[in-house]
């Protein structure tokens, strides 16, 4: 019962997080100088064409009102119309471009967890030897250098000199679509993979020094047993809370590797929009991307009590 | 500090960087002047070589230099200020206010970091601005990325702010100080707020770094600084263009960034081992 007390709270939060995000777009919209009438009219528009397609649109109602039809709007999928081209419904752009998003920054998620818990966790049984400082250094390196500065190298390396990986997305691909998306994905996860590693370190060094591990130990527990179901176990769990806040970097990552792999994804279409000055379609993916984030922590949030009884027990 | 030698190595070059900045920029005939041949080899003249446009690399590579310096210093101070002011008012206001304040703060604190920045620049900069030749660089790039990245640095000094004061609320030269009749806005300047400016100094080097790293990328991204003012973001944009021919040219601008970032690193973790009264 509590445990669906918990996971129902959560769902509430992550419902509130995800208006608050819809009115912090829409805040910034209506704050920013020229509304959606003025861009449509167009150049050659008298002020009395401007003010009767403004009263068209709805955009003379109450700031509350906008924003309920904004909300309404959102819900069904409905996000406006782009200023410009076909003025394609800013829906179908962000449908068209979520599935490359999605599939570059889980693929990168899954590969820091598994790369980050498992290198985390050696350097930890390993422990100011000499595998640890290895491992210590390099993700030392992996937070401080930037994706656009790891993106040439790797593309240089990969891509020119040896000659394996294409080097940008083409249209139509000549190759399996994998090989476009591998490069990308490696240097997303660099990050996260590194910020994994040494949380997973800290954190098992803890727990290994705690008192039930000491018992283990004498109770003849095989060692590999020991570490990976009595320690990590344990020792995992502020990790998971962190795989859900590094999604965060991963999706602002993903706006710099798509643009700089030329990806077809929605951080390469929003910032083509901001140099557009297309307003619905920035709008759509900030809001796409941010309910992408907000989704992620909520199965984050989701999954702790379920993982760990402490939680779950614990009184809300 | 002599236990901490990679503390004096950051130190030294962040010496370095400032000076490069404040004097670089007029080398090799400037950061605009394109009279030289395109992709030339570095000589006596231009001491990296000049760009495809025939630019001297290593005043832009300075230029970049200030403008990193500039947007982050700029951007630290206003995020500080706000911080400051509302983790005081969340550890010392009035329960509703506090409440509400430092809320909010986590609000914006849950965001994810450039997203609201790239939000700001997309529904605010105004690119096809004129005006004269420094008010355009401040209107056109400078302005909207130091408002944006400052709307979303001053979250983490609020928190800060509020659990150190916290933890000071009740320490007993605070007591002491209401005991005598002090009020709180006395308490919180003259004894509170001093004894938190070693750890929020050594906390701002490490976020500096990030600010440096955010206005880098927005400028890789073409949203931040607007040509024909380098950055070290648009610059690397630039350059992998011509990767292939002259890597030489995407290594500059990568590498200062890259030792920018260790040596505010650096200084911020020495920094904070040495001021966090936490730590003594």
């Amino acid at each position: 019962m509590r445990l669906a007390r918990q996971i129902l709270l959560r769902l509430l939060y992550g419902a509130v997080s995800l208006v608050f995000i819809c009115f912090v777009t829409f805040a910034a919209q209506s704050l920013a100088s020229g509304d959606a009438a003025t861009a449509l009219a167009g150049e050659k528009a008298t002020p009395e064409q401007v003010v009767a397609l403004r009263h068209q649109m709805g955009l003379d109602r109450p700031f509350p009102i906008q924003f309920a039809s904004f909300m309404a709007g959102a819900v069904r999928g409905d996000l406006g119309k782009s200023y410009f081209g076909q003025q394609r419904p800013v829906g179908d752009i962000m449908r068209d471009n979520l599935p490359t998003t999605a599939t570059v920054a889980f693929c990168a998620m899954i590969l820091a967890a598994g790369i980050g818990i498992l290198l985390g966790t050696l350097a930890a049984i390993y422990q100011n030897r000499f595998a640890d400082r290895v491992v210590l250094t390099v993700g030392t390196l992996g937070v401080t250098v930037p994706n656009f500065v790891l993106a040439p190298i790797l593309v240089y390396i990969f891509a020119l000199k040896l000659d394996q990986l294409p080097q940008t997305w083409e249209d139509p691909l000549r190759d399996a679509a994998w090989k476009y998306l591998l490069l990308p994905v490696v240097i997303l996860a660099a990050r996260p993979t590194a910020l994994l590693t040494r949380l997973t370190r800290a954190s098992m060094i803890e727990t290994l020094s705690q008192e039930f591990i000491r018992t283990a130990v004498a109770k003849g527990v095989p060692p590999l047993r020991l570490y990976f179901k009595h320690a990590l176990r344990n020792a995992i769990l502020p990790v998971i809370t962190a795989i859900g806040t590094s999604f965060g970097f991963l999706l602002t990552g993903s706006f710099v590797v798509e643009r700089f792999f030329r990806l077809p994804g929605v951080g390469a279409r929003t910032i083509e929009a901001i140099q557009r000055r297309d307003t619905p379609v920035i709008q759509g993916g900030i809001l796409i991307t941010g309910a992408l984030f907000i989704l992620v922590n909520l199965a984050v949030d989701i999954l702790l009590p379920i993982l760990d009884p402490r939680i779950r027990e614990a009184q809300v | 500090m002599r236990k901490n030698p990679l503390l004096l190595v950051g130190i030294a070059f962040l010496v370095f960087l400032a000076l490069f900045a404040i004097f670089g920029p007029s080398a090799g005939g400037g950061i605009t002047e394109t009279k030289w041949g395109a992709f030339e080899f570095p000589s006596s003249r231009h001491l990296l070589g000049t760009d495809q446009l025939g630019r001297d690399v290593l005043a832009r590579v300075a230029y970049g230099a200030r403008v990193s310096l500039a947007v982050g210093i700029t951007v630290q101070l206003l995020a500080l200020v706000v911080g400051v002011i509302f983790g005081t008012i969340g550890a010392f206001g009035p329960k509703w206010l506090s409440v509400t304040v430092m809320r909010f703060t986590d609000g914006m604190f849950a965001f994810p970091d450039i997203l609201l920045a790239i939000l700001i620049i997309g529904l605010f900069s105004n690119s096809s601005h004129g005006g004269g030749a420094l008010g355009g660089f401040i209107i056109s790039g400078f302005l909207p990325v130091v408002v944006a990245l400052s709307i979303t640095a001053w979250p983490s000094f609020a928190r800060l702010t509020n659990t150190t004061a916290a933890s000071l609320k009740d320490r007993e030269f605070v007591v002491a100080a209401k005991a005598l009749g002090a009020p709180s806005a006395y308490v919180i300047v003259r004894h509170v707020l001093p004894q938190m400016w070693g750890i929020l100094l050594a906390v701002s080097m490490v976020e500096l770094a990030g600010t440096i790293l955010a206005e880098a990328t927005l400028s890789f991204l073409g949203i931040g600084i607007l040509p024909p003012y380098p950055s070290w973001g648009s610059m690397i944009n630039l350059a992998r263009d011509d990767m292939v021919s002259h890597p030489l040219w995407l290594l500059w601008p990568c590498l200062i960034l890259s030792l920018t970032i260790f040596a505010l690193n650096f200084v911020g973790d020495g920094l904070r081992a040495i001021l966090d009264p936490r730590r003594k």
